[in-house]
């Protein structure tokens, strides 16, 4: 017997941008299908759009996969599907075991009612009896830890407060199969790792995962494979490191469009000379664009001084997308000593492990005098793409090796 | 352990195969609808000064209007065999069990939309649970006709005690109608107002607080309110239902509603969520 809990076969979504069509559209639908006729789901009308389009994966029991994209490319739109909150268009999707859906928890909350009404409510809402919410009510409120606030109605709640009840009740429904829309994000940082160590705890038990995620260092230490989506579609599916990699570099590109004219900078180059040219190497000294996180990666400056420049200050600026400097050097500040230059010549900014996450990075040098300021700044136009590898995870890479001493000896 | 299957217009291509489903889906929905009842309940007077109350201040207020406008002499209600004021409370009673419940049902998916499409659900059972608001009321002005006997001395017959068994038809037609209409409400939100309206026009149609005679137009006779609403309250004043082939041909008219609305909402209730 297979093992798969979740096949989506080619499943489709639309949805219709203007309100008016929506109700136009909607009670011609509701209509057709009241009388037993089809509505034509598979059509797409006037203003209407696919916001997830033939989008197919498998999931195996025990599994975690990974849904990423930028918003409105139809993660939350899947799970709902998934979970059978909307059916699809097109397609189809099979789904084998108890779903546990917490794409919004708490959304059968009464504000009027205390939190231990809710559980009860909540609780049978989630598809539990009454007899086993009376079982597992200490647990809930254990977990949920909100302490006197239990007999307060919820409305009374900090928003924290109301994710953890409605966390604590929709993860002890003991489901097959967890759906999880970034819902953790409200959490305070105790409430979250312990939230993850019942999520490792769950995938002991053997449940599958589907996680919705903005947070690639959460995607990257759970997930067994990543579905991106863009605009409905299925960009890249199956290995999390290529998947990942490729969301940041494309979401770095769509940034880099809108702050490119930001970053840019006309400088006019005094007399005394100007840099030419900025060139990225790899290790064996070949010019080339791409670079893995941890890489080796030297930034060539070539330059020519029109007269002897003495100790001349060469500086390397690299910016993200978003037009914030990321990292950079200049010689005064690294302590090297450049005494004089006059005529061509290059430095070479060496990084022997790219810091960088994946994404597109655009790089400035620029050199200066220390009597007479800055005698050139150059924005290279290419892009510096870095792509991801097995690089950790974080706002930056940082060399490091592990060393494991059993005994405790150490 | 069998996939469950979603696919485009599942249930439209079930035909007749949908119907022992719908039915098992219904009865496993019997605790949620319990508990989003005892839910909505129990916080409905949690604010509020006069709390329960309030299921008996329309009908009192409705009653003492009609009674002072008699007495003045702008209207003249005449009804035979019992005081006019148990004949109204009765009706009332009757007639808000319809109209606040297919009202409350018809808005219920509507209002429940933060739920509806962040939770796989039971939609019948928001609905149902709605519709279902209206009994405690409804037996609530039971209590409150119960008092009026002495009050007005009026001694009821024995069968009176059957008055909320015989609601049940008109129950039914409610919840039948409210599934339909949530529906139709959930794509277009202007539903509510129009039922709103109809009721308020069918209670003028309909003997609520003051006689009809059905021979006068087909209206009446035609009015399957008319015979649900005329029957249980036959049982408050003769303790028989003086036209039973009426109250039975409406009661059945009620099952067919109510069956062919289920139908109807089962099959198309997949569309209501993403319009949400």
């Amino acid at each position: 017997m297979s093992d798969t809990v979740i096949i989506a076969e080619e499943v489709s979504k639309k949805f219709s941008k203007n309100i008016r069509e929506t109700l136009v559209y909607g009670v011609g639908d509701v209509s057709r299908n009241i009388m037993g006729m089809s509505a034509a789901p598979g059509d797409i009308r006037k203003g209407e759009f696919w916001a997830v389009d033939k989008i197919a994966f498998e999931l195996k029991k025990g599994r975690t996969l990974g849904v990423i994209g930028p918003n409105g490319s139809g993660k939350t739109t899947l799970l709902k599907l998934i979970n059978g909150i909307f059916m699809p268009d097109r397609g189809r999707i099979k789904v084998r075991g108890k779903v546990g859906a917490m794409i919004q928890v708490g959304a059968g909350f009464h504000p009027m009612l205390t939190g231990r009404e809710n559980i009860y409510v909540n609780g049978a809402i989630l598809g539990m009896s009454r007899k086993e919410i009376s079982r597992k009510f200490d647990s809930i409120v254990e977990f949920a830890d909100i302490g006197d606030f239990l007999d307060a109605p919820v409305r009374h709640y900090s928003s924290g407060m109301y994710i953890r009840l409605g966390f604590a009740i929709a993860i002890h429904c003991e489901p097959d199969i967890l759906l999880m829309d970034e819902i953790l994000a409200v959490g305070d940082i105790g409430f979250v790792s312990k939230c993850f160590r019942k999520f490792r705890e769950l995938r002991e038990k053997g449940i599958s995962w589907v996680l919705v995620s903005h947070d690639m260092g959460t995607i990257k230490c759970y997930c067994d494979e990543v579905l991106y989506m863009d605009g409905g579609k299925s960009i890249s599916y199956g290995d999390p490191d290529k998947a990942i990699s490729s969301y940041l570099l494309d979401m770095s590109r769509k940034k880099a469009d809108i702050s490119r004219v930001r970053t840019m900078r006309e400088f006019t180059p005094s007399e005394e000379g100007r840099i030419v040219d900025i060139a990225f190497l790899d290790s064996r000294g070949l010019e080339k664009e791409s670079f893995f996180t941890g890489e080796e990666l030297t930034i060539k400056i070539e330059y020519i001084a029109n007269e002897r420049i003495e100790s001349p200050v060469f500086g390397v600026a690299i910016y993200g997308s978003d037009g914030q400097m990321q990292t950079g050097s200049n010689t005064k500040i690294s302590g090297f000593s450049t005494e004089s230059i006059h005529g061509p010549g290059s430095v070479l900014f060496k990084m022997k492990n790219l810091p960088l996450q994946p994404g597109v990075y655009r790089v400035r040098a620029d050199m200066s005098d220390s009597n007479v300021g800055i005698i050139d700044m150059l924005l290279e136009q290419k892009d510096l793409r870095v792509e991801g590898g097995n690089s950790g995870v974080g706002a930056f890479y940082t060399p490091h090796e592990w060393v494991l001493i059993p005994g405790g000896n150490g | 352990m069998e996939y469950t299957v979603y696919e485009p217009e599942k249930y439209v291509k079930m035909g007749i195969k949908v119907w022992p489903m719908m039915f098992r889906e219904l009865f496993a929905s019997g605790e949620l609808i319990w508990r989003l009842f005892i839910r909505d309940w129990s916080a409905r007077y949690r604010q509020s000064l006069l709390g329960y109350l309030w299921a008996v201040v329309p009908p009192v207020v409705a009653v003492a209007t009609f009674v002072l406008l008699g007495k003045k002499g702008v209207v003249n209600i005449s009804v035979k065999d019992v005081p006019y004021q148990i004949y109204a409370l009765a009706g009332l009673a009757v007639w808000q069990l319809f109209a606040t419940g297919v009202i409350s049902g018809c808005g219920s998916l509507v209002n429940s939309g933060g739920m509806v499409n962040k939770i796989n659900i039971s939609l019948e059972a928001l609905v149902l649970s709605s519709v279902a608001q209206a009994i405690p009321e409804f037996l609530i002005k039971c209590l409150l006709i119960a008092a009026a006997f002495p009050v007005f001395r009026f001694t009821p017959p024995l069968a009176c005690l059957l008055f909320p068994l015989a609601v049940i038809p008109i129950y039914v037609l409610t919840a039948g109608l409210s599934l339909v209409l949530s529906l139709v409400n959930g794509v277009m939100r202007d539903t509510v107002n129009v039922v709103t309206l109809v009721t308020m026009f069918l209670m003028l149609l309909t003997p609520v607080l003051y006689p009809l005679n059905p021979a006068s137009s087909i209206v009446f006779r035609l009015n399957p309110l008319y015979y649900l609403v005329q029957g249980p309250r036959d049982l408050v004043i003769y303790g028989r239902i003086t036209d039973p082939v009426g109250f039975a041909a409406a009661s059945l008219f009620s099952m067919g509603v109510f069956l062919l609305c289920f139908r109807a909402f089962y099959i198309a209730k997949t569309k209501v969520p993403e319009r949400m």
